[in-house]
């Protein structure tokens, strides 16, 4: 009897063991089932339950101007929408505490006082499609507006809001800022050139959400940090540039001319500090300027240059050592050189002006100019021009930005050869004029053109930023020289009474090119052009005015008051002290 | 041997491990000294159920081994407090969860107004409409500037009064933003005259147009009140 009940007891365990086992391997089976096997499925099928994720905006950076002027910002804007299935009656208690019930019709109208949209528009979008779940109702509208609409309380109204880029300044630059395509990406100007460091990266967090859609504490999960585009800091002066845009947008006006540009640029860092092109567009409303307008002509539109050219020679020789400025030119009135190719003066004349250099530069004689220009070879005059980089699109790198025209030397015919002496047969930006002339003004050295500063980031750091080093073009004293024979025009040449800015040396030269006709021939309109610097003892700013086919005036008298006035503007601003020492009277004739 | 470590001790049956050796005889009743069934020799079988149950009174050392309720207590209460303490910190973060979603919808709505305002001033300060304002007053620019050298009193420059239309009237430079032009609020509005300006108007037609043309005054805005320790010069 005992060792029966021994065993029952024995068995009574072993069962019990038996089921207790059995049971916990189940349950460890399935758990290793829902944790390891099917965890990463679970888990997401939760998440979606439970999950929320909001986009955080990493808004496109800034474009400022050398002093923090907003020239581009971005900002958000709200669409309204609305679900038309939902769309009801709904009770409204106002601030008295009465409740009243509105119709949709009703709330059509509130909405649409608002929207500037007439009820029965905003009415049609709601009962278009009364399964649908969605509908815009207005987009991108402002905080105001997006307010107000929202202080309707209408349970089935929802609002998303999206960045959107304005330009708080117009058309203040607007040729060289450029605009955004499909609203993310630059496709003209600065917002193209930067669009890289401009353009900021969305975030993405989730979080898990209760009933009431606030988020549980401690489940907010940043998937994606979200990080604003960095600033693109321009050279530009915005108040100059409004004033160089205004100043020749009257001119132009004034003359009936077809388009010009300005180009003023710092001659000690060769930062371009105004960039006026006309017409120009405005970003905010790009529709209302005509698709080849909305570039900038001063770095996209070569033209022959001209007289404005002939500094550019005049320094090369000078710097060849083959002439100085006293140097003596019988100029006849047609020029023919050795192979066969001739020129003419502007002016006719019968017996030939006895000039010196600085009397041919002030009297612009084209005559004049090729006989001492063609004391250097053209692969001279070539390698010069290159080294002035005017066979070259310039450092800034601009959308579009063409380089000139210009054949190699070798490949130059005989008329090609002459006129080159004297801006014609050549095509220049207007940038790579200024920046002649900044090379110049800078005792020979230019420096590489620069439009943007570069690119802050939120930290402070500036990256990005351009090269500065320089390149001797020609000698210290060759660009003085040069300038000297420059300012001889602003004191004896046919536009002086123009180019006086009082307490000031000015230097400067004037421009009258025949524009090719598109045809391989020259038509009857001109470019006329007027590049300078002041003050002329010690050149602080250029001033490159270009204006095509003027009606009333032909000649560099049309730019030369934009210039004056430009050129002021800049030396008043920067305060720059007058001249103190007298122009050296350099000898015109003999 | 003497201690059976406080286990109740049961008079032992008679069934013994198979294997003993030992005879019955091994347990003599002297073992047992039951003084309460003097009469009674032998255990019988039959009487054992009845018989009361001897126990071995504990030590001192052992009743003090004993759990006692004042153990339990401090577990209970242990837990509860742990329970408490938790659900309180739940309440706390929840709340922490709402006050933060409320903030967060505040901070929204100041970096809204943050940016109308800044949008309505980049628009005010842009150079067409700073240009139309001082135009609007009167103002010419003058472009010979003067310098006064302070170290020797010199006047560099040739002083030139200055002469309106430096720069043409009407602004050439088109701001989509600005239209309709937000150059100037319209003083003579009805409802947007400041209490100031509406004498002014009200009674002497030229300086009416003075007001008309006044520099953008900012929109009335609602008084923000001061807050932190008035600002006072600070003297040596």
């Amino acid at each position: 009897m005992n060792t029966a009940a021994t065993r029952s007891t024995r068995r009574r365990a072993a069962v019990a063991v038996f089921a207790v086992v059995a049971v916990v391997a189940v349950f460890v089976v399935r758990l290793v089932t829902i944790q390891i096997v099917q965890a990463d499925t679970l888990n997401a099928e939760s998440f979606d339950k439970l999950s929320a994720s909001t986009s955080t905006y990493g808004l496109r950076g800034d474009i400022t101007d050398n002093d923090g002027t907003v020239l581009a910002t971005t900002v958000l804007r709200y669409d309204i929408t609305a679900s038309p299935k939902s769309v009801t009656d709904f009770d409204r208690t106002d601030a008295a505490g009465t409740t009243s019930t509105v119709t949709p019709t009703q709330a059509a109208a509130e909405i649409a006082a608002i929207t500037g949209q007439t009820s029965d528009e905003v009415y049609g979008i709601l009962t278009a499609d009364p399964s649908s779940n969605f509908t815009y109702l207005v987009k991108n509208v402002d905080v105001d507006v997006f307010r107000a609409v929202r202080d309707l309380e209408i349970p089935w109204i929802y609002y998303e809001s999206n960045p959107v880029r304005t330009y708080p300044n117009g058309a203040v630059a607007g040729n060289l800022i450029g605009f955004l395509s499909d609203g993310t990406t630059g496709t003209a100007g600065v917002e193209q050139i930067d669009n890289e460091c401009l353009t900021g990266t969305d975030g993405l967090e989730t979080y898990e959400r209760g009933a009431d859609g606030v988020a549980i504490p401690g489940s907010t999960v940043t998937q994606t940090e979200a990080k604003n585009g960095g600033t693109a800091v321009l050279t530009i002066d915005s108040d100059l540039q409004w004033f160089s845009q205004q100043t020749l947008a009257a001119r132009i006006q004034e003359t009936g001319a077809a388009w010009g540009t300005v180009v003023v640029t710092e001659v000690k860092t060769g930062k371009l500090l105004a960039v006026a092109d006309y017409p120009s567009v405005d970003p905010n409303n790009i529709d209302a300027t005509p698709a080849d307008q909305r570039g900038s002509i001063a770095f996209q539109a070569p033209f022959e240059p001209g007289s404005t050219f002939k500094a550019l020679t005049a320094a090369s020789v000078l710097d060849a050592g083959l002439a100085n400025v006293g140097t003596q030119v019988e100029a006849p009135y047609v020029y023919t050189d050795p192979n066969g190719a001739s020129t003419r003066d502007s002016e006719f004349h019968v017996d030939p002006l006895r000039l010196t250099f600085a009397g041919v530069i002030q009297e612009s004689s084209n005559t004049g100019t090729a006989m001492l220009g063609e004391l250097l070879t053209p692969q001279q005059r070539f390698d010069y021009m290159t080294k002035f980089h005017v066979t070259s699109p310039s450092e800034v790198g601009f959308p579009a930005e063409s380089g000139g025209i210009l054949a190699p030397w070798d490949a130059w015919d005989d008329q090609t050869n002459l006129t080159t002496t004297f801006g014609q047969g050549i095509s220049t930006t207007a940038v790579q004029i200024a920046s002649v002339y900044q090379a110049l003004g800078n005792g020979g050295v230019r420096l590489p053109v620069q439009l943007v500063e570069g690119c802050k980031q939120a930290d402070g750091t500036v990256t990005q930023v351009p090269d500065t080093t320089g390149s001797q073009v020609v000698s210290p004293q060759a660009a003085t020289d040069t300038i000297n024979m420059l300012e001889t025009v602003a004191t004896g040449g046919y536009a002086s009474a123009d180019l006086q800015i009082p307490g000031y040396r000015v230097a400067a030269k004037t421009g009258t090119a025949q524009m090719s006709d598109g045809n391989g021939a020259y038509g009857d309109s001109y470019i006329t052009s007027l590049a300078g610097l002041a003050p002329a003892d010690d050149p602080q700013y250029v001033v490159s005015v270009t204006i095509a086919k003027p009606v009333t005036i032909e000649n560099g008298l049309a730019a030369a008051p934009v210039f004056q006035k430009i050129m002021s503007q800049v030396l008043k601003e920067h305060r720059v002290l007058p001249s103190t020492e007298p122009a050296p009277d350099l000898p015109t004739t003999y | 041997m003497t201690n059976l470590a406080g286990a109740t001790m049961t008079r032992p049956r008679t069934f013994l491990p198979s294997g003993s050796a030992l005879p019955d005889t091994a347990f003599p009743d002297t073992a047992f000294p039951d003084t309460a069934r003097p009469g009674i020799g032998r255990p019988q079988p039959g009487r054992r159920e009845t018989a009361p149950r001897i126990e071995i009174v504990p030590t001192r050392s052992q009743r003090r081994a004993r759990p006692k309720i004042a153990y339990a207590a401090v577990v209970v209460t242990g837990v509860l407090a742990i329970v408490v303490t938790q659900l309180m910190l739940s309440i706390g973060l929840s709340d922490g969860a709402y006050e933060i979603s409320s903030l967060q919808q505040q901070q929204k709505e100041l970096d809204r107004s943050h940016q109308v305002l800044s949008e309505q001033f980049d628009k005010l300060s842009s150079p067409q409409n700073l240009a139309a304002s001082a135009a609007a007053l009167g103002m010419v620019t003058n472009s010979a500037p003067v310098y006064l050298r302070l170290s020797d009193g010199a006047v560099l420059g040739s002083p030139v009064a200055a002469a309106p239309g430096a720069v043409a009237g009407a602004s050439l430079i088109p701001n989509s933003l600005l239209t309709p032009p937000a150059t100037t609020p319209d003083a003579t509005t009805p409802g947007t005259t400041t209490p100031g300006t509406t004498a002014a108007a009200g009674t002497d037609a030229a300086t009416g147009t003075a007001v008309a043309s006044a520099p953008p005054a900012a929109e009335p805005q609602p008084d923000v009140p001061w807050q932190g320790a008035l600002p006072s010069p600070t003297t040596r």
